[in-house]
This record gives structure tokens, sequence and C-alpha cells, in this order.
């Protein structure tokens, strides 16, 4: 179906491709996985023609072609659902859904009624419950990125690529996701997988493909490969512990983060939770049960409708993220592009920004010192880019991801709270951020750490807190730590009955 | 997740709580101007409100479906007191000239919007930049036209202005009409809706293939044609153009479309809020002219009316 054959891509300064050869054929899930800067989104983005290639030849269906925009990539039956979302935040979840397709009546004009209805059965046929009328901005990630999904099967395509879908879904989503793709598999689609989490790719794809700096490196079966030989392909070396050794057993750390009955309007009801010095807890549950709100109302992002906050001991009436972060407190959010990183900026800027007065001299910001600590945050972080001036909008996802670490651990001295730290961020520079985090609670500072990842929360934490529903269902320690207990504690209802919003709102 | 969705309340409609914070502010002067004064109630006098205001209609109407797509028009002022000393300059006060003339600064004024959205397409400038320029060049030829009014109307030429069908102003009836044939558009077509596409995310909407080109060619030269409408009225007002009848068209048609709720920003908003911010300004003007107050006190207002109304619309970011 598609063939791509030597194909190289430079940006200034980087070659992100050298002669990259893939093939994906009609009927199969083609995995491409590599590091975070291996050219995965770069050689998707040439697929799709956003990018033109400098070099080299791509066929489909079995003809050479060239694309000059999206579009032409686009008609010929090619839909890429990207890292970075396609959605437009002001218009429906409906109106998304059909945009360039749009539902139209005998006259032409736009058929709202149909477009709701017809948005409506996609929704339920690939299983997910949103509101079609429902403004794209107010759903959750994970319900955008099933709407994003839901594009693709709106029309025919002849190739699906998707670059990292699972990087803000998991559980059941994730498995309507595998459910459908099968299915599209079965009608004949060529689908193109992304993706930094192995066993699904393991779980899912026929064949996998490996890129390393910018250049294929191996093309398998997936039944010729093991996960170990498929991660020593990708860094190039062994990687034996991915986590760190957690906390010796002892006494527990002393509690510098302390919440009490928080509710946060819809989201969150009377959860509370203790965060220790030198240790590492999870806040686990299933995505949309209310961690993020929690976490962002203890910070001051979110209003809280009740509860009071401790920080190390000290009672902080009404708080606002700016006294929390005076008070020591660092907030790496979950959504890096919209509320993370000044895209604009290079990375000594990004590193600095939460804390511009230790880079201030005479009351100017002395650009000698920022670059000097930018040097040493990305050898410390081994984060791929050309130096301190590097726009961070040009760096790969997980990169980026690094770079947002790297500002807030140099800013909270008592407790950083990291909301999915490691989503699409490659095995390789997981580790590192694992081994950062372990560092910095060895250092005696509490790390709040937000995950959706079972293998994560179980290898990094000394003490996991489930949330269930906006609710907190349960607190587990030590060797009680278990993908299993976990589970179950973030989904089982005591009373078998679903809460509904107006139980939540009370 | 299903148990913690939001209330499910129209989305739209909550989104656009501010345009009933306007209505309601129009309901208020209206209240207010009743007491101050016997004449403000009369008849004529609402007429006279919706006369004042088409002009101020017709711009804002095209700026803001620029606006919409996240750009602006800047070169409306020039574009109309060039369009409106043409107007004059070339009908001539002859009878037989009017129609063709009309006819051709419509054409004329979609054809220099098309030009500002072609050099947007071509030359990756942000709007701001290119119809400024458009704006400064514009001025500049209405200048070697003419340095003063130019030209004259037959009188009958005041029919567009102070013309009435059904007793009611002809200006104000065609507003509404054209309002509502746009806000169709805007919701029916296809290219509508692009249009809050590209507004939103511009990005986004170039990979997914949306028609970019096409939108800017249609929203700015869909201003070029307002401001054409706008010229031929307003000439039939003043009865002749000048070089700076449109002077100070370019900021006041950008007041209604962010005191009606749309986004400086791009891709939200619509022409109905646009209408009713029109009706608010002139509604004010109209009361505070009844207060005897001096027109200095009315920009004054109209300052602090935008300030306060872009306060409500500001988007309650829902984290830090
Ligand atoms: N627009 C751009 N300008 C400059 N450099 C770029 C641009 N886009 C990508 N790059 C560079 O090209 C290389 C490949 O990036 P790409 O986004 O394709 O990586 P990736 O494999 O998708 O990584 P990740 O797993 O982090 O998403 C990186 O070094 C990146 O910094
Ligand atoms: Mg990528």
């Amino acid at each position: 179906m598609l063939n791509l054959s030597g194909i190289s891509k430079s940006f200034i300064g980087v070659q992100a491709l050298s002669g990259i050869n893939l093939d994906v054929r009609a009927g199969e899930i083609h995995a491409l996985v590599g590091e975070n800067g291996a050219g995965k989104s770069t050689t998707i983005k040439i697929v799709a023609g956003v990018y033109k290639p400098d070099a080299g030849q791509m066929e489909f269906e079995g003809k050479p072609v060239q694309w000059a925009r999206p579009a032409d990539a686009k008609n010929a039956g090619i839909h890429v659902i990207y890292q970075e979302f396609v959605l437009f935040p002001h218009l429906t979840v409906a109106e998304n859904i059909y945009l360039g397709h749009e539902r139209r009546n005998r006259f032409g004009f736009v058929d709202h009624a149909r477009t709701r209805q017809d948005a409506s059965d996609l929704l339920r046929k690939l299983g997910v419950d949103i509101d079609p009328q429902i403004l794209v901005s107010e759903l959750t990630v994970a319900d955008q990125q099933m709407v994003e999904i839901s594009k693709a099967l709106v029309h025919k395509v002849k190739l699906l690529i998707l670059d990292e879908p699972t990087a803000v879904i998991s559980g059941r989503e994730a498995d309507l996701l595998f459910a459908r793709l099968a299915a599209l598999k079965a009608e004949g689609v060529a689908i193109l997988y992304v993706s930094h989490r192995l066993e699904e790719i393991f779980q899912i794809a026929d064949r996998v493909t490996v890129f390393k700096d910018g250049a294929h490196v191996a093309t398998k079966d997936i039944g010729d490969v093991t996960r170990d030989r498929l991660i020593s392909m990708m860094v190039g070396r062994d990687l034996k512990d991915i986590f760190p050794p957690k906390k010796p057993k002892g006494e527990p750390g002393k509690v510098v983060l302390k919440a009490e009955n928080v509710s946060v309007e819809g989201r969150v009801r009377n959860a509370g939770i203790e965060v220790r010095a030198g240790e590492i807890t999870a806040l686990a549950g299933l995505v949309g049960a209310g961690r993020t709100e929690l976490a962002m109302g203890i910070f001051g992002g979110l209003p809280m409708s009740s509860g009071s906050v401790w920080i190390d001991g000290e009672k902080v009436d009404a708080i606002t993220p700016a006294t929390a972060i005076s008070k020591g407190v660092g907030f790496v959010t979950e959504d890096r592009k919209g509320q993370g990183l000044a895209m604009f900026l290079d990375v000594a800027a990004n590193i600095s920004a939460a804390n511009l007065s230790a880079v201030t001299r005479n009351g100017l910001i002395d650009r000698r010192l920022e670059n000097e600590i930018a040097r040493k945050e990305i050898d410390n972080y081994r984060v791929v880019c050309r130096g301190p001036a590097t726009s961070v909008a040009t760096m790969s996802g997980g990169n980026q991801q690094k770079v947002i670490v790297a500002r807030w651990a140099r800013t909270s001295r008592k407790v950083l709270i990291l909301d999915e730290p490691t989503r699409g961020v490659d095995v390789g520079a997981k580790t590192e951020i694992y081994r950062i985090m372990r560092g910095l609670a060895g250092e005696g500072i509490a790390i709040l750490m937000i995950s959706s990842e079972l293998p994560e929360v179980v290898g990094m934490s000394d003490r996991v807190v489930v949330m269930r529903e906006g609710a907190i269902s349960g607190e587990l320690t030590g060797a009680n730590i278990s993908e299993e207990a976990i589970m179950s504690l973030a989904t089982q209802h005591p009373t078998g009955k679903v809460p509904t919003a107006e139980v939540l709102a009370q | 997740m299903t148990a913690l969705a939001p209330i499910r309340l129209s989305s739209r409609l909550r989104a656009n709580q501010g345009v009933l914070v306007v209505a309601a502010l129009l309901v208020i002067l209206l209240i207010f101007g009743a007491f101050i004064s016997d004449r403000f109630r009369t008849t004529s006098n609402i007429l006279n409100i919706f006369e004042q205001s088409t002009g101020l209609a017709l711009v804002s109407l095209g700026q803001t479906l620029a606006i919409l797509t996240g750009g602006i028009d800047l070169s409306v002022g020039s574009m109309i007191s060039l369009l409106s000393t043409l107007t004059s300059g070339l009908i001539a006060g002859k009878v037989s000239m009017v129609l063709p003339v009309a006819i051709g600064i419509l054409l004329l004024g979609l054809l220099i919007g098309i030009c500002n959205g072609l050099l947007i397409i071509w030359l990756r400038v942000h709007p701001l930049i290119v119809t400024l320029g458009m704006s400064a060049v514009l001025q500049g030829i209405v200048l070697l036209y003419s340095l003063g009014p130019a030209g004259s109307v037959p009188p009958s030429f005041n029919f567009l202005a102070y013309g009435k069908v059904l007793g009611l102003p002809i200006g104000a009836v065609f507003i509404l009409v054209l309002f509502l044939l746009v806000a169709l558009f805007l919701r029916y077509a296809r290219l509508g809706r692009y249009i809050y596409a590209v507004g939103d995310d511009e990005v986004g909407a170039r990979l997914m293939g949306l028609p970019r080109a096409r939108v800017m060619l249609t929203v700015y030269g869909f201003s070029g044609f307002c401001c054409g409408l706008a010229a031929i009225y307003l000439t039939s007002r003043f009865s002749v153009g000048q070089p700076y009848t449109g002077l100070n068209y370019t900021l006041a048609s950008i007041t209604p479309v962010v005191v009606g709720g749309t986004l400086l920003s791009g891709g939200k908003g619509g022409v109905f809020g646009t209408l009713l911010g029109v009706y608010l300004i002139s509604l004010l003007n109209n009361v505070l002219n009844f207060m005897d107050v001096s027109t200095h006190y009315q920009l004054i207002a109209q300052g602090l009316i935008v300030i306060a109304a872009v306060s409500i619309y500001v988007e309650k970011k829902k984290r830090v």
C-alpha cells in the first residue's frame, strides 16, 4: 500500500531522516518504534504531505506520488491521527468529527440534525459515551483522543496512521481502539502505528519497524522479536533496569503536603491525600477519575469548593499557583503543549521560566547564566537538541517533556507534582526521568506522580493512592502495591452501582 | 467518566452568555433613555437610531468575518473614504450614472478585499500588516484623486439613507436581511464552518486539508464588499463623499464585534452579537445626546464599554 525508499529530510541544522525505508501492506498493523527524536513523526508528516522529503521515493498503491499539500494525501485516502491532536476547541464534537465531510441536505446546506445523529451513532459504534453537542474544549484529553479516533471512521481510508494514540488513553478506551483497528485491518486497511508502549505493540502489531537517529534499523515480523531485543535495537544498548531501586524500608517520611476534604465541582469529592518527604507517592486510577483535578485543586490551579491544604505543616488558605510555587511546590502538567511549555521560546528560557529570579542579576536576565544552567540540565536529562538556544517547538515530544521536568525539578524545594511525566517518552528517556525522580526523592523532596501506566506506578512508587469516580478509593504501600490491587481499587464499586453526576455533585 | 460529564446544557448557549449581557444592557439603556426624555420614546427617535447604525453595521459585518478567521481588516476606513469619494465623484450629479457607478463601487470594494486576501495568502504575513499597508495605500490614492469633497449626487440619491419601506428605514431593513443571510451562511454553508475552523486552529485546518485560501478570499472579499455598501450608504447620507469619510470606521468597526462576543483570536462568535453591539453603541450615543453631554464623553463612554464588554468574554482559564 505504502512504500518509502531512501527518504531523507533535514530541518535547519538537524538531519531528521537519512534515507529511511518503510513499507506498509494492506490489511496489516505495522508498528513503528524508536526513541524520542528518531524521526517517527517526521516520517508520518512526509507521508501526510505536511513536509516534502529532500530525497527519496514514495509510492502509494503502487504508484509514485508526491504530495503538494496535506489535502492531496487526504484525498488519496490517507488519514492521520497526529501526536498533537487536530481538534477545534470552539466547535462541537459532532462538528469536529465531520469537519471537511459536512453532512449536507439536498440543497447543499449543512444538516445539523444529521451531523449530530451520525456523530452520535459513530461514537456509539466506537463504544464511547460522549455528547456530540458538547464543545471539544470541555472534554477530557482522553475523550478528545476518542473524538480524534472517530474522525478516522467517517469515510473510507486506505491507510490509517496513528502517532502515539494511546499516550492519553488507557484501559477500556485503549481496548476500544484496538478492537476498531482490528476491524479496519480485516477490511483491508493498512495501519501504521507509532507507540512507545511496547506491550501493546506485541498485542496488536503484525510487523514492527525500528528507527534510530533518523535511520532504519530493522523491520521484523512481530513473532520474530522479543521485548528486550526491540528495546536494544531502539536504544542501541541493553537496558537492564528500567526502574531505579525504591526507598529502603524504614521510617515513613515526614508529611510535607497534606490536603483534606478537597472537592472540585463535578470532578472530585472529599478527597484527602498526604505526600511525604523522600517518597514517591503515586496517584493512580482510570483516566477521568479526577486525579489531575485533585492535584490541580491542591496546587491552586482549579477552584476548590471545599478543602484545606497544608504545606510543610502550615495551613495555606486560598491557595493559588503563585503561593504554591513560592512555598516550594512544582507542577508538571499533563498537557505540555497547552499549559507547560512556551513553544516559541528556547530551551534555556523554558527551563528558567518558573524561577526567573534565579537567573536575574541587577534586574536583568543573565543569559549567560541561563544558558549555563540549561547546558547542565541538557546533559543531566540527556535532552536531544542543538543546545540551550533550540526552540522547543522544533523538538520531539519526549525531549520537550524532559525540558519541562527539568524546569520544575529546579524550583521545587519541597514537593514536585508530576502529571503523567513519561507520556510520549521513549524507554531510554523514561529510565532517565525515573532516575531523576528517584534522585530528587533521595534529596528529600516529596514527589506526587499521577500516572495511568500501571507498570510505572508499581515500579516507581513507595505509596499508591487510588482514585475512583472523583473519590479516594484506597491506599497501598510497600509490598501491597501490585497491578491487580490497583486495578481493583480503581474499578470496583462497593455498592455495585455507578455513581451518577448528581451523587457526585453533592 | 460518563458520571462526571458536565451538565448537558447546550454548550454553545453557555459559551455565549455574554451576548445575553449585551442584550440586557440594551434593554437597560432603553429604559434609562425613556426616563430621561419624552422625545426619546418617540417612534421617530427609535427609527433614527436604526438609521444612524446602518453604516457601522455594514462595516462591522465584514469585520466580524475577518476577525472570526483570527485576522482583522484595518483597511476598511480608507476603503470607505476612497469608495465614497469615487461614488459622488463619478456620479457627478447625473442620474443615469447612479446605477453603473454603484455596481462599479461594489465590485471595486470586492476587488480590493480580494487583493487583501491574496496578499495574506501569498505573503503569509499577518492580516494586520497586510491590511494596515493597504489602508495607507488607499488613503494615498484617494488623496491623489481629490483633496476634498468630490462631485455630487442627484437629490433623489438620498433615498437610500432616508427612504422608507412600509414605514421603516430602508437601511435598517436591509441590514436585518443582510445579517440574517450571513448568519445563515455561517451556520449552514460548509465554507461558513471553515471560517470558524481556520480561526480556531490555523495549523490544524491546514493539516486537515481545509481550504484556507478560499476562506481568506471570501472573508476579505466580503469585507471589501461591505465597505462598498457602507460607502454608497454614507454618500447618500451626506450627499457627497470626501477623503476622510471613513476615517473613524476602522476602529469603530472593531468595537461592536468585540462587544458582541466574537473572540479577537478568532474561532468563536457570530454576526448576531455584532448587530447587538452596533445597536448598543448607537443607542448609547443617542441617549448621551439626549443627556446633552458633549461628544467627547461619548467617546469616553464607548471606550469604557469596550473594555467592560471584553472583560466579560475573557475565557475564564480553567487551569493555572
Ligand atoms: N519543524 C522542525 N524543525 C526543526 N527540527 C525538527 C522539526 N520537526 C522535527 N525536528 C527534529 O527532527 C528530529 C525527529 O523528530 P520527530 O518528531 O520525527 O521524532 P519522533 O520520532 O516522532 O519522536 P517522539 O517519540 O518524541 O515523538 C528531532 O531531532 C526533532 O528535533
Ligand atoms: Mg513523534
